[in-house]
């Protein structure tokens, strides 16, 4: 008994290693001197600086615009996919939709199409419309991940509300108008707040789009990163700290709702996938 | 069913449908066919003056180019293995974990990291801190382990085995926790039951466990396919598809075809290629899923 | 508020290949306490749903008070509904959810609150106006679910199994208090409930449900004392009416071999002269004894007062009381 409590132990605590190390392997990389970095063997006993950090929020390297680029397409593409996303999954979950498995089984299977498939067309048809390297361009496109993405988690709140709740509504003159407004969003306020969150996170994690379809203008913090990164040298220490900077908003993000992420990852997968 | 109420419930359905409908319309089936319509025709960016219909000359190439038909073998061979490790490793931790009671909460919260991390930033980091020669973690653990040095990155084989442990790595988080929770929500009573039933620990396993887990297991495993059929970003960053074309899935050829080679009508071949293999795919798992 | 009249005529219902209503006429009068009564499934809860219009019909007409609102939607139809879940908004408070009829038609406010007092007063639930339905038990719920039908004071008043959540000493206070309301505020109800003794004692009137049709309308004594059909005969009363096919061995004498007999548990006597029977199980209930009798093959149930009680495996004669049978026709199984 007590052999297998340490071998279950033991291997939780490589588990816990093995997930965390590159994230906090990063943290220290990004507060040693370049130097400190090529070391060998890896030092953890070094002289912590600030310096990366000041490198990478002032001067010639600075990613602060390209952190701004990912607040305004995140930010807009999440409202976008927010406010087109909640009626169309009420739509799709609850009323009585035409050709409602022929349109949820659309929604699924433009979930899948492979990215590097769409990326192509967009390239040529947004030169063509000169919207290559624009907000509004990019916020398009992620539209597309975005805001299936959306409905189908959105679907799965939805169909938790019990039926009674509208049919309730409906008999008390609310209109389905009211009925949605004011009896249903706000039953379905936790699953909007998930659905919120993954869809900022997918977007401030896109890269594809974002190296094709940005430029100078619009050059979210995941492609920033290759700054750094150039044939003769790499600046190792800087991109480190460029990376936590890019992440730390995902990352803050994660840890707070790591409880509502969890209940994202697995709602539908614990209750079969949803029936549809 | 002629009736108003049914009438004005559809006509309020399709208001609030409607509008995602179009947009996603415009946004992915017009791309599609744009595509489609693309691989028939001779695009270079670096000669614009050659354009014109090419009709099938692109498909004819794609059967004579032994790079497609490595990028294709390697897009089967990484979604293959990355997803069988993903559910295999996922679901053994899980059951392991099932049994560890304290500090369940903070094994979910180290979980979180990698599915937060931006693909590009995980390939970048496994590229730098882990697999780089000389100060990569793994490059000081194999040498301190006497099994001297690797250039995990910088050799075919070992290349391809590197950006499938990125991959497995980032997303084997995800599959745990979903299964962890799976397996949280099973009745305990029927484990009570089993047990009296005199089914011992690898029978309960095997006849109870598995059989209702099998719908989280099933899109577990859906998931996971369409994440890995459409990885990019990491193998990107680590790799960028090389050393030569060793980690050069379709992803990456159909991307470097079109971006970097600027032969934009060829890339959209290949492009239409691994978009019929993801949709084959996908109705392979529906179908087989449909029959539950 | 008047109370409304209630008429449905050929109401058909089907979903897909399933009909679940295969034709129904309906009457219900102003005022009056009308139960949907009869088995699992058999169509109570959708003739509700579409009386209050969250269900469309097949075929056939709803007329309220005279006024067609077959195509109406529900919110203008001026009827509430207690559902058996309750169905009350989890995210409001009490006296939101009692308010939230009124709000949706821009009442005033000063008379929203004293609707809501009013209200509230009646089923008693005036000083949990400020929690949340969370916070009640299954009893407080569904009062608050009675205070929001009966705040905007509607013509017509629906419940479907409001009490089947409720534990049974507080079912049977509940029972009471609904049909004191029911009076109080001159209101139409129809009321469903599988329960039969729910049925007889608050009805004015009701309507036995059998695989999607009426079977049979009255008042509570008619349908207990006369039922119109085999079925209903086997469904009512606790424990149902003894059914003895004509001509079997021991009642010959009774009536033909083609008609089917019935007799309430209470009529079966234990005599010393009369059929032969085996008691093969005696149940206790306090004042009362439920025996099973064998004669022959046929199981019969007798309804006893205590001091009657036979001993398990004893040899009994029984008798049934000639005044009190009913007699069913074989074939088509109607009452003759
Ligand atoms: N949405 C539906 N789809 C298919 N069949 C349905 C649907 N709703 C109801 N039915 C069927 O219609 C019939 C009548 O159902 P209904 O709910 O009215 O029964 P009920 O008398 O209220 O039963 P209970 O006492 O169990 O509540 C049943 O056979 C039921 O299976
Ligand atoms: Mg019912």
């Amino acid at each position: 008994m007590k052999a297998r409590n340490l071998v279950l132990l033991a291997i939780a605590v490589l588990m816990m290693l093995v997930w965390t190390f590159p994230v906090l392997w990063g943290l220290v990389t990004s507060l040693k001197t370049e130097k400190d970095v090529l070391a060998y063997p890896p030092s953890v006993i070094f002289e912590p600086t600030l310096r990366n950090y000041a490198d990478v929020f002032r001067g010639s390297q600075s990613i602060v615009p390209n952190l701004i680029s990912s607040v305004i397409v995140s930010g807009l593409t999440t409202l976008l996919t927010m406010i087109l996303a909640i009626p169309a999954a009420y739509a799709l979950s609850r009323l009585d939709l035409p050709f409602r498995k022929g349109a949820g089984f659309y929604v699924l299977a433009t979930q899948m199409l492979p990215p590097v498939g769409l990326v192509i067309p967009y390239f040529l048809i947004l030169r063509r419309i000169g919207w290559t390297d624009t907000y509004q361009g990019l916020v398009l496109v992620y539209l597309t991940f975005a805001l299936p993405f959306a409905i189908w988690l959105l679907v799965s709140y939805f169909e938790e509300i019990p039926r009674e709740m509208e049919e309730a509504a409906l008999l008390d003159r609310a209109g389905r108008w009211r009925a949605l407004w004011h009896v249903i969003l706000p039953q379905a306020k936790g699953g909007i707040a998930v659905t919120v969150i993954f869809v900022f996170l997918n977007s401030w994690n896109e890269f594809l789009f974002a190296v094709v379809l940005g430029g100078n203008n619009v050059r979210p913090v995941t492609v920033a990163m290759f700054n750094f990164i150039s044939l003769e040298q790499t600046q190792w220490a800087r991109l480190a700290a460029a990376a936590m900077a890019g992440m730390a908003p995902v990352i803050i993000l994660g840890l707070m709702a790591q409880k509502h992420i969890v209940k994202g990852l697995t709602v539908g997968a614990v209750k079969g996938g949803g029936r549809r | 069913m002629s009736c108003a109420i049914r009438g004005g419930e559809r006509r309020f359905a399709l208001a609030l449908f409607l509008p995602a409908l179009l947009l996603l319309v415009i946004t992915t089936a017009l791309p599609l066919i744009y595509l489609v319509w693309t691989s028939f025709l001779r695009i270079d960016l670096s000669m614009p003056w050659l354009g014109g219909f090419a009709g099938l000359d692109n498909y004819q190439k794609l059967g004579n180019d032994p790079r497609f038909w490595n990028s294709l073998g390697l897009t089967l061979i990484y979604t293959g293995t990355t997803v069988v490790l993903q559910v295999v490793l996922g679901l053994s931790l899980a059951l392991l974990v099932m049994q560890v009671k304290r500090g369940q909460a903070m094994l979910r919260i180290a979980a979180i990291l990698p599915i937060v991390l931006a693909p590009v930033v995980a390939g970048l980091f496994w590229r730098s801190l882990v697999l780089a020669p000389d100060f990569g973690i793994l490059d000081f653990i194999t040498r301190w382990l006497g099994l001297g040095s690797y250039n995990w990155l910088g050799e075919p084989r070992l290349a391809l085995a590197s950006v499938i442990a990125i991959h497995t790595w980032q997303w084997t988080p995800f599959a745990f926790l979903v299964l962890l929770a799976s397996l949280a929500a099973l009745p305990p009573d029927i484990y009570e039951a089993a047990r009296l039933d005199r089914a011992n620990a690898w029978q309960r396993f095997w006849h109870i466990t598995l059989p209702m887990l099998r719908p989280a297991i099933v899109i577990v495993v859906i998931l996971r396919m369409v994440t890995a059929l459409s990885a990019f970003a990491a193998i990107f960053a680590a790799t960028g598809g090389g050393p030569g074309s060793a980690t050069e899935i379709l992803n990456l050829y159909a991307y470097r075809l079109s971006f970097t080679e600027l032969s934009v009508g060829y890339g959209a071949a290949v492009a239409t290629v691994l978009l019929a293999v993801t949709l084959a795919v996908a109705f392979l798992l529906f179908s087989f899923r449909r029959k539950k | 508020m008047t109370a409304a009249s209630v008429q449905m005529s050929g109401i058909v219902k089907k979903h897909g290949a399933v009909t679940a209503l295969a034709g129904i006429d309906l009457e219900v009068r102003p005022g009056e306490f009308f139960s949907l009564l009869g088995p699992s499934g058999s169509g109570k809860t959708t003739t509700l749903r579409i009386l209050a219009g969250l269900e469309s019909v097949t075929e056939g007409r709803v007329l309220l008070s005279g006024k067609d609102v077959t195509n109406a939607e529900p919110g203008e139809r001026d009827v509430a509904m207690v559902f058996q879940s309750y169905a009350l908004y989890p995210h409001m408070t009490v006296s939101e959810n009692i308010s939230f009829p009124l709000r949706m038609i821009h009442e005033k406010k000063e008379e929203i609150e004293n609707a809501v007092r009013d209200a509230a007063a009646r089923v008693r639930i005036g000083h949990l106006l400020d929690r949340k339905p969370g916070q009640l038990s299954g009893g407080q719920q569904q009062r608050v679910a009675l205070a929001r039908a009966i705040v905007r004071k509607p013509a017509l008043f629906l419940l479907d199994e409001p009490l089947s959540n409720l534990d049974a000493k507080l079912r049977l206070e509940t029972r009471v208090e609904l049909k004191r309301l029911q009076r109080a505020l001159n209101v139409t109800a129809v009321y469903v409930t599988h329960d039969q003794e729910e049925a007889l004692s608050l009805s004015d009137r009701l309507a036995v449900f059998m695989d999607g049709r009426i079977v049979q309308v009255g008042t509570p004594e008619e349908v207990f004392s006369k039922p119109a059909t085999v079925d209903v005969a086997g469904f009512l009363g606790n424990p149902p009416m003894n059914l003895i096919p004509g001509g079997t061995e021991g009642f010959q004498s009774l009536k033909g071999p083609d008609v089917i007999l019935g007799i309430r548990p209470s009529a079966v006597r234990i005599v010393d002269e009369g059929v032969h029977a085996t008691v093969t199980m005696v149940e206790a209930l306090g004042e009362e004894v439920y025996a099973d009798l064998m004669v022959g093959e046929l199981l019969v149930r007798a309804r006893l007062r205590e001091g009657e009680r036979p001993a398990e495996k004893a040899q009994v004669r029984i008798h049934l009381d000639p005044t009190a049978l009913h007699v069913f026709d074989k074939a088509t199984g109607k009452r003759l």
